[in-house]
């Protein structure tokens, strides 16, 4: 009931959030230069073409009744549909959504496997050598900017060595479409060449994508577990004679994790509405590419899309990561 | 003997399996092309795009009732027999020939060919703007199975030269599908309702679309062919050119970098095809803003930038110099007009004469992730600044650009990019650049205005004799290239990677050589 009630004051609260989002959104999409129907009317279209094509598509009417007819749309589940590829907007961002979702949770298992046994170690052996080469990486993994280390993975892995493609998701076609993952479906059609074809592709772009996350994710860890060995339970358990590996990787680490967690789910969130640098980067063709493509083309339908669907993914992993910090440690449940 | 038998066993076995393997894979004896694009098929309606990078959509799944073939292009009866135009030029009636289908197996109707030319003007996309010049809805006629009329609102001359992008479709099976009166938009962006020589069998709007060979195409297929084509969306330049190195793609787009060329003149089973284009770099000059609304600023400008330096320096003389608006290997171009060179003695001369004086610095202008462009524009700045005059450069994305040249206030006092072709006919370059007309427009946005030029420009689109023509061109040239309304700098050559072991490749400015169905492996 508890988390009934939370989800319902979460849910009064996404509405204006989103709205508010689009608005903004919306004006600025319009207000910058750029002018989408000369664009898809043609190079050799007239002013007056230009201005029939504009009325056509309603884009001549007020800002205010322009946005008003958006919300309506939007409320009826019709996001538009797109000024440049002439296709729902939902059809568009659906068709790109696996690219991205693949990535993310390639760059999170990533980041997950490495980072919170780096964290412990960092922690355990607080101050040691392991400890600063650990504390250098962290801190470079959030300092650099994630175009730069992409192009420099790119430069070493793809250019020089050629271990791996230079960008893309896969040469050619996949196997036939069932999750739109290209590892599960081609496991699926037991096509081999396939898989490492699309393993090969990932490791880049998951990479650039998981060093931040990973940093982020060990500085937590390593807090939080230097935080619990502190505490009087861990003392106890010491005392009790229990075995080091019990103590650290069952009891000192489950307590540990409730702030990583909820690191985890908002950097999923992140990743998921917005690994736009890494995407672009690596010409992943997920929904970050998608969003600038429809930036650069004032694809109007295209930006308040991605708008919407950044602005929803951000809101529901935040209700989330609140229900699963509950799970984790008692003391965050609702009250 | 025991031996011998288990041996002839073992050899009868042998065989059948090898037979058997022989009848299971037909496929391995089927050819397959793939081409790695630079641009992106987000879209396969032909009605919707009018550009060069997904012309192959256009070309291989649709036809049109006459098609640009070869280079110089040559126009080619294609789903129409022959025509016949009115007295006045302002009827075209065209006879398509009997028994083409669509890939449904369906007849190709003139009434198919009415309710495109619809179909075009109603959705106000791709190639409607140019249409919608010549032919109002509603105007065109279905005469009778396989006669088509269409009705001009004025003569034009361009209209035959316009009518390969009236890309037919099924009418019948996009009624089928048409929800909310679009005209089957919805539906056709990821289908195929064409009767083009390949038909639709996978298509991804992120990489691409493979076809396979559509037999029963009106045009007989020669012996050989390739079964399945493959359009894929690379967009690096360099992932391209690996690609056809390691033989993953057996074709890609014929304007590269020079550096990447010679890359792959060095690959033993890359071959490279040179034609020249017809693709016009040039300076668009704001006619309108002062100081440029003087003709010696225009003059001196021109004087200003190193042709030669430019191609033989930064593009390895990889292009043709082409003096004037028209590109030189199209008819119209008075041969006579040399034009500008470099001459930086010349400009000052101008500059001298002029009344009114560069008091301000001039904005040179250059397209964002376009780089010959900003090459260009420095080339121009660094002429300009050994004049004493002062420059500043600036970029904007393609959109952003188009945006600004529509008004002379808002325009950039110069502005470098292309002119590509549309249709292989002068009034695609200087009819619509210097016409006073196609104010508003891109390609006209030196907003130069003659009202001699334009007369010239009239009568060359109204009148239907070539020799009438060509020599209004040729005159209105003339004048321009004194006036110095723009620069132009080059005629794109065009260095087309194919695998070595292609043939029968045709090359046509229109549609750089991706016309498929002439192509075969040695």
């Amino acid at each position: 009931m508890r988390i009934l009630a939370l989800l319902l004051r979460r849910l009064a609260w996404f509405i204006p959030t989103l709205l508010g989002l689009l608005a903004i959104t919306f004006v600025i999409s319009r207000v910058i230069p750029g002018d989408p129907v000369a664009l898809i009317a043609g190079d050799t279209a007239t002013p007056a073409q230009v201005e029939a094509l504009r009325r056509q598509l309603g884009l001549d009417r007020p800002l205010p009744v322009q946005f008003v007819t958006y919300v309506t749309q939007l409320v009826r589940g019709d996001m538009g549909t797109s000024l440049y590829t002439t296709r729902p907007i939902a059809d568009d961002l659906a068709s790109r959504l696996p690219a991205t979702i693949e990535l993310t949770l390639a760059a999170m298992a990533f980041s997950i496997l490495i980072g919170i046994p780096l964290g412990v170690v960092s922690a355990l052996w607080r101050n040691s050598v392991l400890d600063h080469v650990l504390r250098v990486i962290t801190v470079s993994g959030l300092a650099i900017a994630s175009f730069w280390l992409g192009i420099m993975l790119q430069l070493l892995f793809a250019m020089r060595l050629g271990w791996t493609p230079l960008n893309g998701r896969l040469q050619g076609f996949p196997p036939t479409t069932v999750t739109g993952l290209y590892l599960v479906d081609s496991v699926l059609a037991w096509d081999w060449t396939a898989f490492s074809m699309a393993l090969t592709h990932l490791a880049l772009p998951a990479a650039t994508l998981a060093f931040p996350a990973l940093a982020t994710l060990v500085r937590f860890t390593r807090a939080g577990v230097l935080d619990v060995m502190q505490s009087n339970s861990v003392l106890y358990e010491h005392a009790m004679g229990l075995p080091r590996s019990v103590i650290v990787w069952k009891y000192i680490l489950r307590n540990a994790l409730t702030s990583t967690v909820t690191q985890i789910g908002l950097l999923f969130g992140i990743l998921l509405a917005g690994a736009v640098v890494t995407e672009t980067v690596f010409d992943w063709p997920g929904i970050g590419t998608y969003a600038v493509n429809s930036i650069i083309r004032s694809d109007y339908n295209g930006v308040m899309g991605f708008t919407v669907w950044a602005g929803a993914i951000f809101m529901i992993v935040n209700v989330l990561v609140d229900i699963a910090q509950g799970f984790i440690d008692p003391r965050a449940r609702p009250s | 003997m025991t031996h011998a038998r288990a041996f002839l066993a073992l050899a009868a076995v042998f065989l059948v399996a090898i037979s058997l393997m022989a009848m299971a894979s037909p496929a391995s004896a089927a050819t397959r092309f793939v081409f790695a694009n630079e641009s992106n098929y987000d879209t396969l309606d032909p009605h919707a795009a009018f550009d060069v990078g997904r012309v192959a959509v256009r070309l291989n799944l649709y036809d049109g009732l006459y098609r640009w073939r070869d280079n110089p292009a040559v126009l080619q009866p294609w789903l129409a027999e022959s025509h016949t135009v009115s007295a006045d030029g302002l009827t075209y009636t065209f006879k398509l020939r009997q028994g083409a289908k669509f890939h449904d197996g369906a007849e190709v109707r003139a009434e198919d060919v009415r309710w495109s030319a619809e179909r075009i003007l109603a959705l106000k996309k791709g190639a409607a703007s140019l249409l919608a010049t010549m032919i109002a809805p509603n105007s065109t006629k279905a005469l009778d199975k396989h006669t088509v009329q269409f009705t001009l609102t004025k003569p034009a001359a361009i209209f035959l030269a316009a009518v390969p992008e009236v890309h037919v479709v099924n009418s019948a099976l996009l009624n089928k599908h048409e929800k909310d009166g679009d005209w089957g938009g919805a539906w056709l962006t990821t289908n195929d309702a064409g009767s083009g020589s390949y038909q639709l069998s996978r298509y991804d709007p992120v990489i691409g679309f493979i076809a396979k060979r559509f037999a029963g195409h009106f045009m007989p297929w020669g012996p050989k062919y390739i079964d399945e084509i493959e359009f894929r969306h690379i967009k690096e330049d360099n992932t391209r050119v690996l690609g056809m190195i390691k033989g993953d793609y057996q074709g890609t787009g014929g304007y590269l970098p020079i550096d990447q060329v010679k890359r792959l003149r060095d690959a033993p089973n890359v071959k490279i095809v040179e034609q020249e284009s017809m693709r016009i770099m040039m300076f668009q000059i704001n006619n309108q803003r002062p100081p440029f609304n003087d003709v010696n600023v225009r003059r001196a400008i021109s004087y200003a930038f190193d042709y030669d330096g430019f191609n033989k320096d930064i593009l390895s003389g990889s292009v043709e110099r082409n003096p004037v608006p028209i590109p030189n290997n199209l008819w119209g171009v008075p041969k006579d007009v040399k034009g500008y060179s470099y001459d930086l003695d010349k400009a000052k001369q101008e500059l001298a004469k002029a009344k009114a004086k560069v008091d301000r610095p001039i904005t040179v202008a250059y397209l964002t992730g376009f780089s010959q462009t900003e090459q260009a524009a420095t080339v121009m700045a660094n002429g300009l600044r050994k004049l004493g005059l002062e420059t500043k450069l600036t970029s904007e994305l393609w959109p952003t650009m188009v945006d600004k040249m529509k008004k002379p206030e808002t325009s950039p006092d110069l502005v470098v990019y292309w002119i590509s072709t549309y249709y292989a006919d002068p009034h695609n370059w200087i009819g619509e650049m210097f016409h006073s007309g196609q104010w508003g427009t891109f390609k006209a946005s030196c907003f130069y205005k003659n009202p001699r030029v334009d007369e010239l420009l009239d009568v060359a689109l109204k009148s239907t004799d070539r020799k009438v023509r060509e020599k209004a061109y040729q005159d209105a040239a003339r004048i321009v290239v004194e006036e110095a309304g723009g620069v132009w700098i080059y005629n794109t050559k065009y260095f087309g990677p194919w695998a070595k072991n292609l043939e029968g490749i045709r090359f046509s400015p229109i549609g750089n050589g991706q016309e498929m169905r002439w192509v075969y492996y040695q």
